[in-house]
């Protein structure tokens, strides 16, 4: 539009269009606006986000939003979480927990932490939440209009890379995500960790946020690949239930999906409490009988010193 | 001439265009209804601005929208959300349905990441099957349809007895029996104002006056609460979804 | 947590401690060995109390009933959001009708339970008479504010029996602040990093004159509401029905995460 001839049009009234449209592109008043393009239409003019007028806006927002830097500041953005992923012969198991907290409060236990991209690709939820809910869903438009143009279906590996280098354009701006886009395409399961940093990695087993320590230990000790889909299954399940157990920032909910050939399915909503005393019930391979609780699995089995010291 | 002083020495000064006008919202989902609720009361620090500021507002004969945080640009995002909506009725001849307000107020908030909003947003009303729900939503807008939510100053008071109260947690059901999985409306009315009044006896940022808006699926019935003192209605039109209002007093102190 | 606040604003402009009044021997105030702890920063002195009251995690209810009090606790011990335990009560007997809660740093919950188990058996020793709970809740006060700038962090709740002259029993529950301010309430006292919570769940559940099996519904249900709303508390918990002939303890089966 602004293209070097443009400026020499005689006419006064396509000029005074002109004017017309670079002043409402300023005010962010695009046809975008009035259509549908997904509600992403505000990016198609290229000057998307509104940033405030300040030296360093991204000094600005760590002020305001980083509960890290400052426990008292007023916009909380959501933190804390267990998520993973790990490739294996039956191909991808994700697993996620549900706890959202702002500072010691817990602000949901419902959390969809799994991003259903679309119906080959799932992105995990860690960090900001907004920032992985919105980036995924954009990252969704974007494999599909590869979809059509192309033909065929984008592999993981370059929706990864779409996305790494997306978050890596915003990079200092205080973005937060650390999620990994699994999915199945030609050279089979596929599990790439991106985060906000512009870090991409291929692997074969991730696991991000706080609880993810207790998560490794679990899935560490339990992973081969050669395991049935069951087994798989119990593991992925087993390892967040042991971040929610002992991370106080995860934990209410495990959300389990399997990636295979024909795409991801959706293995079930896993309450952890239900977990720690009752387990996932019979017939599970690998699973114990009963509870996944410490306490529950040894309880007479061992001497317990009385807890309690009298006054 | 230039203050040398101010070039030897610089100083910094943050600039913070951000204020906490305290207040509390609540919304619970019904199998055919929704009612979204929040006090009047705008405060800074410990000072009273206001005993009447609306936070709930209604977009559409099927969507209601409450805010809490900041109250200036509470204000004006409904502003911008309503205008929106204009637009869409102009170019599209019907109401936006619920889940597509939702989706938008999601990119207008995100549209503003890097300067955000200091808003939290509940949106309650009727979806297009007919069912009640309500969008919780962060600043930056990262949302999720739940049955019930509480936010603001007084959400961590009021939020784990909506737990208890509405999702029955932490409690067995009777031998042979189990939990509603919704509530009826006096019920729910009843549950909404028991919190305000724990949340204004308990929190110096909740009291003064308390609004409770109802959205009605099409075609359903009041259940008994069209008697209730101060009940106002608010649809543009009598054959669609239904959205009523009805004010309470809370304590002033 | 109000009080804590108020507690470092209560120190002189620039929060520097001048001239502490000298007291007799018997009730001195001791300083913590760094002259300079008040001093400059006391935002950041703040946010030091605020995270070590939040280190361990942990939460206490007290409820007054019709001629009975509960008293209830999660079991969580944390550092930070790891849990260490899921066994650690924090509510302990101080005589046959009144306990003592404890919630706050773990290592001040350990001290002062056996610091009030040595001043409880020298009052007995010494007193040779029944140690009520309006006579320990000011022991208790004095304990805690004898290191007024130094304090131990920890907010204690205190629920028993108080005997009338006529022979019967009263309800008594007191809370404090950390550094001994007394709470007398007649419904119910909360602390802990879930103490918000508590407050909005006992504010719509409880009533007056509950009968025992009633109250311990009502503060069983607070408790367990609360804590699961609170990342810091939970993992079990335990609850004292406290009436004039006997005292109900009830572990219950709580979230685990």
């Amino acid at each position: 539009m602004n293209s070097f001839a443009s400026r020499f049009i005689a006419s006064s009234a396509e000029n005074e269009i002109r004017q017309a449209k670079a002043m409402a592109e300023e005010e962010g008043l695009t046809d975008a606006m009035w259509g549908s393009d997904a509600g992403f239409g505000s990016l198609v003019t290229g000057h998307a986000f509104n940033v405030p007028a300040v030296p360093d806006p991204s000094a600005f927002l760590r002020l305001h939003t980083d509960d890290h830097a400052d426990p008292n500041c007023k916009i909380k953005i959501q933190h804390g979480t267990t998520t993973l992923a790990f490739r294996y012969k039956g191909g991808v198991i994700v697993a996620v927990d549900s706890r959202a907290t702002a500072g010691s409060y817990i602000a949901s236990g419902t959390v969809k932490k799994v991003i259903e991209i679309n119906p080959y690709l799932l992105g995990t939820m860690a960090g900001g939440a907004a920032d992985c809910q919105y980036w995924e869903t954009y990252l969704g438009i974007q494999c599909r209009l590869h979809e059509l143009r192309n033909k065929e279906r984008i592999s993981v590996s370059a929706a990864s890379k779409y996305l790494s280098n997306l978050v890596y354009s915003y990079k200092g701006m205080g973005l937060s995500m650390g999620t990994m886009i699994c999915g199945w395409d030609k050279t089979g399961p596929a599990v790439f960790y991106v985060d906000s940093d512009g870090t991409r990695l291929k692997g074969d087993l991730f696991s991000v946020g706080s609880g993810s320590t207790f998560a490794y230990g679990v899935l560490d000790q339990g992973y081969s690949w050669d395991m049935s889909d069951e087994e798989a299954q119990e593991l992925g399940r087993r390892s967040i239930y042991a971040a929610g157990h002992r991370d106080a920032f995860s934990g209410n909910t495990i959300n389990l999906y399997h990636v295979q050939e024909d795409g991801w399915k959706f293995i079930g909503n896993y309450d952890v409490t239900k977990m720690h005393y009752e387990g996932p019930g019979p017939d599970v391979p690998g699973a114990p009988v009963g509870g996944y609780g410490y306490d529950v699995r040894t309880h007479g089995r061992f001497s317990v010193l009385p807890t309690a010291v009298p006054a | 001439m230039p203050n040398m002083s101010a070039i030897v020495h610089p100083q910094q000064r943050h600039f913070n265009p951000y204020a906490e006008n305290g207040g509390t919202i609540l919304a619970i989902a019904g199998a055919d209804f929704t009612v979204i609720a929040g006090d009047t009361r705008q405060s800074e620090g410990y000072s009273i601005q206001t005993r009447y500021a609306p936070k709930v507002f209604r977009l559409t004969d099927r969507a209601v929208l409450a805010v809490n945080g900041f109250a200036a640009d509470g204000n004006m995002f409904v502003k911008k959300v309503k205008q929106r909506l204009e637009w869409y009725k102009h170019a599209h001849a019907k109401d936006m349905p619920l889940r597509a307000i939702a989706r938008l107020i999601q990119t207008m908030l995100y549209a503003q990441r890097f300067f955000p909003y200091y808003v939290y947003n509940i949106l309650g009303g009727i979806e297009e099957d007919g069912s009640g729900a309500v969008y919780s939503f962060d600043p930056v807008g990262s949302y999720e349809r739940e049955a019930c939510r509480a936010a603001g100053a007084a959400q961590s008071l009021v939020q784990p007895f909506l737990d208890n109260q509405i999702y029955f947690k932490n409690q067995t059901a009777a031998p042979g029996r189990s939990h509603p999985s919704h509530l009826p409306l006096p019920d729910v009315l009843s549950i909404v104002v028991d919190s305000f009044t724990s949340a204004t006896e308990r929190h110096i940022e909740v009291g003064d006056g308390l609004e409770i808006y109802i959205v009605l699926a099409k075609g359903r019935s009041l259940q008994g609460v069209e008697g209730l003192h101060g009940l106002r209605e608010l649809s543009t039109q009598e054959d669609g979804e239904r959205v009523f209002v009805l004010q309470r007093d809370l304590k002033k102190d | 947590m109000s009080q804590i606040w108020k507690y470092v604003r209560v120190t002189p402009s620039g929060g520097r401690v001048r001239g502490v009044p000298a007291r007799s021997s018997t009730t001195s105030i001791s300083l913590p060995g760094t002259p300079d702890h008040l001093s400059s920063q006391s935002t950041l002195i703040l946010r030091f109390v605020m995270s070590i009251m939040e280190h361990n995690g942990g939460s206490v209810v007290a409820m007054a009933g019709k001629n009975c009090v509960a008293i209830a606790c999660d079991l969580r011990l944390g550092a930070g959001a790891q849990t260490i335990a899921t066994n650690f009560e924090k509510i302990f007997p101080v005589t046959d009708r009144m306990y003592l809660g404890l919630a706050g740093l773990a290592s001040d919950v350990v001290t002062l339970r056996e610091k009030f188990r040595y001043l409880t058996n020298m009052f007995l020793i010494k007193e040779s008479r029944p140690l009520e709970p309006s006579t320990f809740a000011h022991l208790v006060s004095s304990t805690l504010y004898e290191r007024r700038f130094g304090p131990y962090f920890c907010e204690p709740v205190l629920a028993g029996l108080e005997r009338t002259p006529s022979g019967s029993y009263k309800p008594y529950i007191v809370g404090t602040d950390l550094i001994g301010c007394l709470n007398f309430a007649k419904d119910f006292i909360v602390t802990g990093t879930a103490s918000d919570k508590l407050f909005g769940v006992a504010e719509g559940l409880w009533e007056p004159d509950l009968e025992p099996e009633d109250l311990f519904e009502t503060i069983s249900q607070t408790l367990m509401n609360a804590v699961d709303r609170d990342a810091y508390s939970g993992w079990g918990a335990v609850v004292h029905v406290i009436t004039p002939d006997k005292v109900i303890t009830r572990t219950l089966k709580g979230r685990m995460d």
